[in-house]
């Protein structure tokens, strides 16, 4: 029977699913809400994971789960951290990489890769949500628009307005302050992407930014972020084809590894 | 062993019930001293009995009224319970410019809690010219006349030779339990150990010196798993113990805490007195001499970071995990410098930011987790 590896990153915001064949190829992914229950979501991701790839949970040789809800995949063989498999994902895709800036739900991580590919340092940002996609689901909110309508709305901006502060009940004030006060949600927009774009370039900076950068995690799908980020970085930031889904890819692999 | 552990937790998670007990036993008045540097020798040979001031275990609420919320949790959580009147177990109570926040500390306790006894000294930071001598003896000199002054008892140089004896033989075996730890990592837990360290700061020496003895004699009898485990060692955390939930995690994610740099700990035992010659010269002597860098009075001839790269070495540790306190400026401002010295020795690093408010825990397992990915 070929050996089949799977990865799961339970999030604080999406549970992912990558299934694997023995190539390192991808079979099958799944991403679904996580809820308030990580084992019942990892456990509905991953049946969905198995069925497009049509194959059944005894086939899967190796399993190792990831991300916030890790320890609670009570079918993993084991756990590692998001870190950890992001550096391992990215590193696969983009074989020179330096940084990896994952932004997920809750958290935001800066990493370092060395020449062999370990993740030899990293940066989180501290306990709050800002500067992660719950921040900007927040300030969608309160802008009454999608993410991907905010996006759109950022490159229409006209003006220069700022969104200072960090905390994300602070900052949702901010903005409806602006709104408030006239200013076009475009110019909102943008700023907020600025802001995350800010606070991002100062965890990068403990590090010290060696590139190439590959950008993963959920946020790296909003167009309006990865832009506002290159130009607060001044660099051209990488995205996998699917980024939301690079930890649990990176967890395929190093279940790939762990089973040789 | 177990009684004497659960005698030691029980007094620093609730140190205000344990001191009044043994107050009540001994018929001591009894003076809180701020951390680190002040010669608790002296209080003792007084005749009054010092303890090292605490961070209380609940949330600081009245105090908030008189002091920053970006103060440290120690000097937010001492405003706290000197104004919701937690700190009447204490007969007196000792500052000294140990930072900014220390600074006001005598200032708000006198305006809103005065206990009958309250004095402030004055310890110089640069410590390599004679000039610093002088004025450190002559503030020991005046903290002495004050404390005589308070007990009402002449202090004798014997006196005084008596308890830098007693303080030294305490050290002495703490530095012992530190050794059995280095030997075989994960014999002592590394809150056991703090808890051990901090019971000796709120207990009278001559009483925690039988505890001590008791568990060298008795721990190596324990049975440690031999899982292997990363080998670290815990550096920072001036002035206060750390949360105990925070060292079970580094712990839990495979890490063994093999020795520590941190107040209390390792850093409460480092120097002892010089048991010959002028015993308040000999006190100033020890502060002046100390090898251990200290963010908060600081060596400029002495690097924190080149003493971590020294030390982690020597222990031959794989990594250091910081633990900074949270809004504490002098660790903050040393910070930067020791982290950029550790990486250029390519000493891994991870830093926990040590709070008296309850921590999202899962973060930061997170983060010990992926130093220990990192590693090993």
């Amino acid at each position: 029977m070929p050996e089949i590896y799977a990865g799961i990153d339970v999030g604080s915001l999406c549970t992912k699913v990558v299934i694997l064949d023995a190539g390192r190829n991808v079979l099958s992914s799944h991403i679904l809400r996580s809820g308030g229950h990580y084992q019942g979501a990892a456990e509905a991701a991953f049946s969905g994971a198995l069925e497009s790839a049509g194959l059944r949970i005894k086939e899967i040789s190796f399993l190792v789960s990831t991300g916030y809800g890790r320890a609670r995949v009570t079918f993993s063989d084991t756990h590692v951290t998001e870190i950890t498999c992001h550096a391992r994902g990215a590193k696969h895709l983009f074989p020179h990489v330096h940084t990896v800036i994952d932004i997920g739900g809750q958290d935001s991580k800066v990493i370092y890769v060395n020449d062999e590919g370990r993740p030899k340092n990293f940066v989180m940002n501290d306990k709050c949500a800002a500067g992660t996609g719950r921040f900007l689901e927040v300030m969608a909110g309160a802008l009454e628009v999608s993410l991907q309508e905010m996006a759109e709305l950022s490159f229409h901006a006209q003006g220069e307005s700022e969104v200072s502060n960090m905390c994300t009940v602070f900052a949702e004030s901010e903005v409806i302050s602006l709104l408030a006060q006239g200013t076009e949600k475009a110019d909102i927009a943008a700023a907020i992407f600025r802001s995350i774009a800010r606070r991002i370039t100062g965890l990068v900076g403990k590090l010290g930014l060696k590139e190439p950068v590959v950008m993963t995690g959920g946020v790296a799908k909003n167009p309006g972020m990865v832009r506002a980020l290159e130009e607060k970085l001044r660099t051209t930031l990488l995205i996998p084809p699917e980024p939301q889904i690079m930890g649990a890819y990176g967890a395929a692999l190093i279940a790939a590894e762990q089973s040789d | 062993m177990e009684q004497t552990l659960n005698q030691i937790f029980n007094l620093v998670t609730d140190p205000y019930t344990g001191i009044a007990a043994w107050k009540e036993r001994l018929q001591k008045k009894v003076v809180g001293c701020m951390p680190m540097h002040l010669p608790e020798e002296l209080v003792h040979a007084a005749g009054l009995q010092p303890v090292v001031l605490w961070r209380s275990n609940e949330p600081v609420t009245l105090g908030h009224a008189h002091v920053y919320t970006f103060n440290c949790g120690l000097t937010r959580s001492v405003v706290d319970d000197a104004v919701k009147g937690k700190l009447a177990v204490l007969d007196g109570i000792i500052t000294y410019d140990l930072c900014l926040q220390a600074r006001e500390l005598p200032f708000i306790i006198n305006r809103n809690a005065p206990p009958a006894y309250l004095e402030t000294v004055y310890i110089p930071g640069p410590v390599t010219a004679p000039v610093y001598k002088d004025f450190l003896l002559e503030n020991f000199r005046n903290l002495k006349a004050s404390l005589e002054k308070f007990s009402g008892q002449t202090m004798t140089q014997d006196a005084l030779r008596q308890s830098i004896a007693l303080y030294n033989r305490q050290r002495g075996l703490l530095r012992q339990l530190y050794a059995l730890r280095r030997q075989t990592p994960g014999l002592i837990r590394a809150k056991e150990m703090l808890a051990i360290v901090q019971s000796g700061m709120l207990m009278p020496k001559e009483e925690h010196i039988p505890l001590l003895e008791n568990l060298i004699a008795e721990l190596p009898k324990r049975t440690v798993s031999s899982g292997k485990k990363a080998r670290v060692v815990l550096s920072g955390c001036m002035c206060q113990t750390p949360r105990f939930d925070l060292l079970d995690l580094i712990e839990e994610e495979g890490m063994a805490v093999i020795d520590d740099e941190i107040y209390v700990g390792g850093r409460y035992f480092f120097h002892d007195v010089a048991e010959t010659g002028d015993p308040l010269e000999a006190l100033a002597e020890r502060y002046l001499n100390r090898t251990i860098p200290c963010p908060t009075k600081v060596d400029w001839t002495n690097h924190w970071g080149d003493y971590l790269v020294d030390w982690v070495g020597q222990q031959k540790a794989q990594g250091v995990v910081t633990l900074l306190v949270k809004f504490c400026p002098p660790h903050l401002c040393y910070y930067p410098d020791v982290k950029k010295r550790l990486a250029n020795a390519n000493i891994p690093e991870v830093m926990l930011e040590v709070e008296h408010e309850v921590v999202s825990l899962e973060q930061v397992r997170t983060r010990l987790q992926a130093f220990v990915e990192e590693i090993r």
